[in-house]
C-alpha cells in the first residue's frame, strides 16, 4: 500500500482527465497555463492528489477529500519545489484559498496579499516582499508621486506622451518597466529604450517591475491567453499588491493609457478604475496620442516591423527608439519579431 | 565552505525537514518554520547553526521548514544542502567528517 508520485505529461489524455475531475471535485479552478503537472496515484492508479507549476509559481493543488489529512499535499509540494529547484527557481509563489493559507504557512510560505477574500498570494521568502518594498523606498521622492506601469514593447511616442503628462502634473513619477521576458524584444532593450526616451525628464525614476507587478507570478493571463474571469482575478490580485507598494513611494496617482485594442489591458484598466480609488490611489486614464488619425501603440510598431515596413515606425517612436531599430545590434530582435506569427497583444 | 549556488535538501513530510541554502551577503540569515516551534524552536535553531559552523559556512541565507525532524535528521539535511551548494556532491563526500 503506497502512493506513486508521477509526472503527468500534457499529452497523457487519461491522466489529464483525472486531474480535471479531481480539481473540479475539490472546487479548484484549473489554470489555462501550466508547464508541469504531477500527481499521486493509489494502488488502483486512481489520482488522489495533484499539483502543477507555471514559471516560478506552484498552482492547481488539490487532494481528494477522502484522502485528506495524510500529508499527501506535502509530498506534492516537496516534489514541485524540487522541480523548481532544478529550473533554478528558489523564490517561489503560490495562490490558494484563504482557508488553506495556514497550511501553506506550515510549509514555509508567507502571505503577500489577498484578493476579495477569495484568493491568497504567497511566497516562500519571509522577507521577499518587504525587502522589495524597502529597496523601492530608497528611491522615494518628496511630494505627491505618480506611478506608471508599462511593458514598453517597444517605447513609443505614446508612452512618452503618458510619461510627460504625469511628469508635468506630479512632483515625481515612478515608472515601472515590466521585467518579465515574454516577447521578442528582451527586457534589457525595452528598459534601455525607456531610459533613453525619458532622459530629459529629471523627476522620473525608472524601476524594474520585478516579480510583484504584472509578472508571470501575479498576472500570468497578461502574457498568455485565458478566460475573462481568470483575468479579473489576476488583475484584482495584482492591484492588491500594488496597493501595498504605493504608500511606500508616496504614490497618489496611477496613469494609464486609454485602451481600445488590447482586450486584457482594457479589462485591467476597467478593474483599475474601480479598485484603485478604494486603495487610496487616483486612477487617471489618458487618451492615446494619435498619429495620422490613429492611436499610437506598441502593437502597431511591432506589426510594422513584422511587415518589413520599418520606415512606418518613424512617426510613432522617439528618436532613441528609431535609431536603435536602425542599428546593427537590433537585427536579431527585428528577426525575432518577424518570426512571430502574431505580434498584437490580445 | 562557501555557498556557491542555491541548493535544497530534505522534504516537507512529517518527521523530516526541508533545508534551502543560498549565497548570503555576509553572516548567516536563518528563516525557520516549524510545526513544533514553541516546543523546540530554540533547539532546532541551535542544531542548524552548530552544523553550519562545523562546516565553516559563514555567509548564507538558510531556510528551514521543519516538520518535526529529529536532531540527526536536521543535521544531515543541513549538511547535504551545503555539500550540494558547493559542488561537493560530485566528489567523495566526507560524510560525518565535519558533522558528528
Amino acid at each position: 500500500m503506497g502512493e506513486t508520485l508521477a509526472a503527468i505529461s500534457s499529452k497523457d489524455v487519461r491522466a489529464q482527465r483525472q486531474v480535471d475531475a479531481l480539481l473540479e471535485q475539490e472546487g479548484v479552478r484549473r489554470d489555462g497555463n501550466l508547464d508541469y503537472t504531477c500527481g499521486l496515484f493509489d494502488d488502483n492508479w486512481r489520482l488522489v492528489a495533484t499539483g502543477s507549476c507555471f514559471g516560478s509559481t506552484i498552482r492547481c493543488l488539490a487532494v481528494s477529500s477522502d484522502r485528506q489529512g495524510e500529508g499527501l499535499l506535502n509530498q506534492i509540494v516537496t516534489h514541485l519545489m524540487a522541480v523548481q529547484a532544478e529550473r533554478g527557481n528558489t523564490h517561489l509563489f503560490l495562490y490558494t484559498k484563504p482557508k488553506s493559507a495556514k497550511f501553506f504557512g506550515g510549509l514555509g510560505f508567507y502571505e503577500i496579499a489577498r484578493a476579495e477574500n477569495s484568493l491568497v498570494f504567497m511566497e516562500n521568502r519571509r522577507r521577499g516582499f518587504s525587502d522589495y518594498c524597502a529597496a523601492l523606498e530608497k528611491t522615494c521622492r518628496e511630494g505627491t508621486s505618480a506611478a506608471i506601469v508599462m511593458n514598453a514593447n517597444p517605447f513609443t511616442l505614446g508612452h512618452l506622451h503618458l510619461v510627460e503628462r504625469a511628469a508635468a502634473e506630479n512632483a515625481a513619477v515612478h515608472l515601472f518597466v515590466l521585467s518579465e521576458e515574454a516577447g521578442p524584444i528582451p527586457f534589457d532593450v525595452r528598459k534601455r529604450l525607456v531610459e533613453a526616451g525619458i532622459a530629459h525628464l529629471p523627476n522620473v525614476v525608472c524601476h524594474d517591475s520585478g516579480p510583484y507587478i504584472i509578472s508571470a507570478a501575479t498576472f500570468p493571463s497578461y502574457f498568455l491567453k485565458d478566460e475573462d474571469t481568470v483575468i479579473r482575478t489576476h488583475a484584482a490580485l495584482d492591484l492588491e499588491v500594488f496597493g501595498k507598494i504605493a504608500p511606500r513611494l508616496n504614490i497618489a496617482r496611477r496613469y494609464v493609457g486609454e485602451e481600445k485594442a488590447s482586450h486584457v489591458t482594457a479589462l485591467y484598466n476597467e478593474i483599475m478604475a474601480a479598485r484603485l480609488p478604494e486603495l487610496g490611489v487616483e486612477c487617471r486614464v489618458i487618451p492615446r496620442l494619435e498619429a495620422e488619425g490613429k492611436p499610437v501603440s506598441a502593437s502597431m510598431v511591432r506589426q510594422a516591423i513584422h511587415d518589413r515596413q520599418l520606415e512606418d515606425i518613424r512617426s510613432l517612436v522617439p528618436e532613441s527608439t528609431w535609431s536603435y531599430f536602425n542599428s546593427r545590434s537590433a537585427q536579431p530582435v527585428i528577426e525575432a519579431i518577424r518570426r512571430e506569427t502574431n505580434v498584437i497583444h490580445y | 565552505m562557501e555557498i556557491l549556488k542555491p541548493a535544497i535538501a530534505g522534504t516537507l513530510e512529517s518527521s523530516d525537514a526541508q533545508v534551502t541554502v543560498e549565497p548570503g551577503e555576509g553572516g548567516i540569515e536563518l528563516a525557520l518554520t516549524s510545526s513544533v516551534m514553541n516546543q523546540y524552536g530554540r533547539q532546532i535553531k541551535a542544531a542548524v547553526l552548530e552544523t553550519l559552523e562545523r562546516l565553516e559556512v559563514t555567509s548564507a541565507r538558510v531556510t528551514v521548514v521543519d516538520k518535526g525532524a529529529l536532531d540527526c535528521t536536521l543535521k544531515a539535511r543541513v549538511e547535504c544542502a551545503v555539500f550540494r551548494s558547493c559542488g561537493q556532491s560530485e566528489k567523495n563526500i566526507p560524510w560525518g567528517g565535519a558533522v558528528r
